[in-house]
């Protein structure tokens, strides 16, 4: 365990910086048409006023096009949403002082599902076009969730994690239910709903991303603001209350914020799973508890990790895609395993 | 006033555990709640801390309702050490006790100067300095507890609450934490409210005690207004004997084991130990607990013998200290000997003082009162009176007495067939 000297600590986040920015240059060179790194670095900075006509020479005009409309808001919104929902688990697991939980364990993940599916539907049955159809319905389905789940974990006034927990799963499972439902009756749809359901990037431009950032900084933002309190809280609720911490609403503006958060990142990218699980355990072991550093840590190594997650996603199997959540847990997994053998103390 | 509990009735859910209770507290008490498990003690202290709220009645902090308080500044004036550790997380020591420093940290703010100083001098005083760097964790209970009470003196409050912060530690750690507190409460002035099991514990150390009984306050007052033998009787339903030492301040309990409770039922047997400078004490313990009626006689005041035939509610002819056996003495003894339904003469040295013992033990088995000698140490060498003890003792020996070697042979003896028993034949075991 590496510990906080703050020397350390400075150098470990320079090098985290520096390998997302590595992955972010990777992820848009990457692709059916190469483009060589440097030349993605001037097409880049040839767009800040300034110094854009120092490097604007020699650039080829369809590469210019293909990153700047395909490439980069694709591997943006890889990286915000990897950062989202890395961001989310830790929170998660720091509010239920559970290392099992992750973005999905309070039902938010299938609320979204739920509404994507019932989206394809709705619009191939009717055939009505609906412009981002997907990602609206997702995310008022998750939610919906949230609320429904939070009102049913209430007693008296309070939320207690056990409750809250169960009530997830039970939700979970019954909208899990009725989205199995649906692909049954799908039909000729089934190949567009489990393709989402896998989750990917695919085709994601600059829209999603405008879609995602409003719930994106406001449920990160609370997330940073409480990150002191989260220490706390996981020392226990009453052990934080008598440290002067409101902790019901602290509780609740975190819950809200993460499942928003959770919400936002499914309804653009489906289901991608094991990022929220497993990136905050690997920040954990590498800088500790301490959510002040834990959390930006988390946020830097998750939107790193589904970025190159994604780059393969698109290298494998190449000119085909795989769903990025296919490559998450088959990476994340062994290397997970890995560190649990080599760190068989506790893990939280 | 500090604190004013004003017929607070609070409870999980609906059921009330603890009903009506009103209490009131003063700056720099030193206050123990004490009460059988489940009587309510740690709901009181939870409503205090204002973890639970009163279903009826309420909390005042210095004139102020607890409900009023916003949850920071109630932590700038107190601190909980909670029952439940919970350090399971791999913070550092310093990092827990710099948590302390919450209430009084602004948001983003980070701790400063005099944080630190916080931080240092709690750690100063729980000697957790030693373990700044150690991970909370992988502590054990004793040093858990102490950075929990790190943290809570971090916070540099004005009022302490406790529960159970001796039930992790061991007697030396018990002391010393209790001590650390009473040193607090001197010096920085601590308003300390704690729930402890030790009753005796809570005698040495509180100012006095809220006694807790199913749900309701049974009792409060001074640790010698509060403890008494009618109390724990009361309240835990168990006999114990109070002991005052020294003042009627700080009285301890005693537990009785079976012995007392079974002299209460008393078959009527009776036997009469001539003893001694602790040679009867084995056989004071286990006759009682056998169902005996015990004497004992004549033995100074003051001899370990006396001591625990007093504990143990022998009755005694005592001779004053370190005087001989006096004529008095002797006759008084010789008639509860008559008595008696067995004498036991135990092998005690026998000098000029208690020669009469010898010669009054003598004297029944020659009128042919059943006696036990315990003959295991060779008379020669316990005869400080120049051969007149030898020369009675051999006397007594050939009168049928019953000869064993031990104490627990004269018990066994006893319990076994006394009816076949004859004083005239000697049954040499």
């Amino acid at each position: 365990m590496i510990h906080k000297s703050n020397v350390k600590q400075s150098v470990l986040f320079t090098i985290l910086i520096i390998i997302l920015l590595a992955s972010f240059v990777l992820g848009v060179s990457i692709g059916a048409v190469s483009i060589p790194p440097s030349e993605v670095v001037r097409i880049f900075f040839s767009h800040i006023p300034g110094i854009d006509r120092y490097l604007s020479a020699g650039l080829v005009p369809e590469h210019e096009t293909i990153i700047l409309t395909m490439r980069f808001p694709r591997v943006v919104i890889a990286a915000l949403v990897g950062a989202g929902l890395a961001l989310a688990g830790a929170t998660f697991q720091g509010l239920f002082r559970n290392p099992m939980a992750d973005p999905y364990v309070i039902g938010v993940s299938s609320g979204a599902a739920l509404g994507a599916v019932c989206s394809i539907l709705v619009q191939s049955i009717w055939d009505i076009p609906i412009r981002f159809g997907i990602p609206a319905f997702a995310f008022v389905f998750a939610v919906v969730t949230i609320f429904l789940v939070y009102s049913l974990a209430r007693v008296g006034g309070k939320v207690p994690v056990m409750t809250l927990l169960l009530s997830g799963i039970a939700v979970n499972s019954l909208l899990s239910a009725l989205v199995s439902f649906c692909m049954f009756f799908s039909g000729n749809q089934l190949h567009q709903v489990v393709f989402w359901l896998l989750g990917g990037f695919s085709g994601r431009g600059w829209d999603y991303v405008y879609i995602f950032l409003p719930y994106g900084v406001v449920g990160s933002t609370v997330i940073f603001i409480y990150a002191r309190e989260l220490n706390a809280m996981l020392l226990g609720e009453e052990p934080a209350q008598h440290l002067g911490i409101e902790v019901e609403r602290v509780k609740r503006r975190l819950l809200i914020a993460a499942a928003l958060l959770t919400g936002a990142c499914v309804s653009v990218s489906g289901l991608i799973g094991f990022v929220g699980l497993v990136i905050p355990h690997i920040v954990r072991m590498l800088f500790g508890p301490d959510h002040r550093t834990l959390l930006p840590a988390v946020a830097l190594i998750g939107a790193a990790f589904l970025l190159v997650a994604d780059v393969l996603a698109r290298v494998v199997i190449a000119p085909g895609e795989l769903p990025v959540g296919i490559v998450t847990a088959l990476v994340g997994g062994p290397f997970f395993i890995y560190l649990l053998r080599r760190q068989k103390n506790s893990m939280f | 006033m500090l604190f004013n509990i004003l017929g607070v009735t609070c409870g999980y859910g609906a059921s009330p555990v603890l009903q009506d209770a009103s209490v009131q507290i003063h700056t720099q008490d030193f206050v123990g709640v004490v009460g059988p498990n489940g009587s309510g003690k740690s709901t009181l202290l939870r409503t205090i801390s204002r973890v639970l709220k009163p279903l009826h009645g309420k909390v005042l902090l210095d004139e102020e309702d607890i409900y009023d308080i916003p949850a920071s500044r109630l932590a700038q004036k107190m601190a909980v050490i909670p029952q439940e550790q919970g350090l399971n997380f791999p913070f550092t020591v310093r990092d827990v006790v710099m948590m302390g420093r919450i209430p009084h940290l602004k948001r983003f703010a980070k701790e400063g100067v005099q944080d630190l100083e916080a931080v240092a001098k709690a750690m100063d005083l729980t000697d957790t300095d030693l373990l700044a760097n150690r991970q909370v964790n992988e502590l054990s209970g004793g040093e858990k507890q102490r950075v929990l009470l790190a943290r809570a003196l971090a916070q540099e409050p004005k009022i302490l609450l406790l529960d159970e912060p001796t039930a992790y530690l061991d007697l030396n750690y018990q002391i010393e934490i209790m001590e650390l507190l009473a040193r607090l409460r001197r010096d920085y002035g601590l308003t300390i409210v704690m729930v402890l099991h030790d009753i005796n514990l809570a005698s040495r150390y509180c100012d006095y005690l809220v006694v807790v009984k199913q749900g309701s306050i049974h009792a409060i007052g001074a640790p010698h207004q509060v403890i008494t033998t009618n109390m724990i009787k009361e309240v835990y339903g168990c006999d114990v004997r109070v002991e005052c030492p020294n003042s009627i301040e700080r009285p301890y309990i005693v537990f009785n084991s079976e012995e007392i409770i079974a002299v209460r039922k008393g078959r009527e047997r009776w036997v009469h130990v001539v003893g001694g400078g602790g040679a009867g004490v084995l056989l004071f313990r286990n006759l009682l607990k056998s169902g005996w009626k015990v004497s004992t006689g004549v033995v100074n005041v003051g001899d370990s013998d006396w001591q625990e035939a007093c504990r143990l509610g022998v009755s005694i002819t005592e001779a004053p200290p370190f005087c001989s056996v006096g004529v008095d003495e002797v006759r008084r003894n010789k008639e509860m000997m008559q008595k008696a339904d067995f004498i036991i003469m135990t092998g005690i040295p026998f000098g000029t003082g208690n020669l009469g013992n010898l010669e009054c033990v003598l004297e029944l088995a020659e009128k042919g009162n059943p006696v036990i000698v315990v003959d295991n140490i060779d008379i020669g060498d316990r005869d400080y009176t120049g051969g007149k003890a030898t020369e009675l003792y051999g006397s007594l020996l050939k009168r049928g007495v019953h000869i064993v070697k031990s104490e627990w042979e004269a018990i066994h003896l006893m319990e076994g067939d006394e009816e076949k028993w004859h004083p005239e034949v000697s049954w040499f075991l």
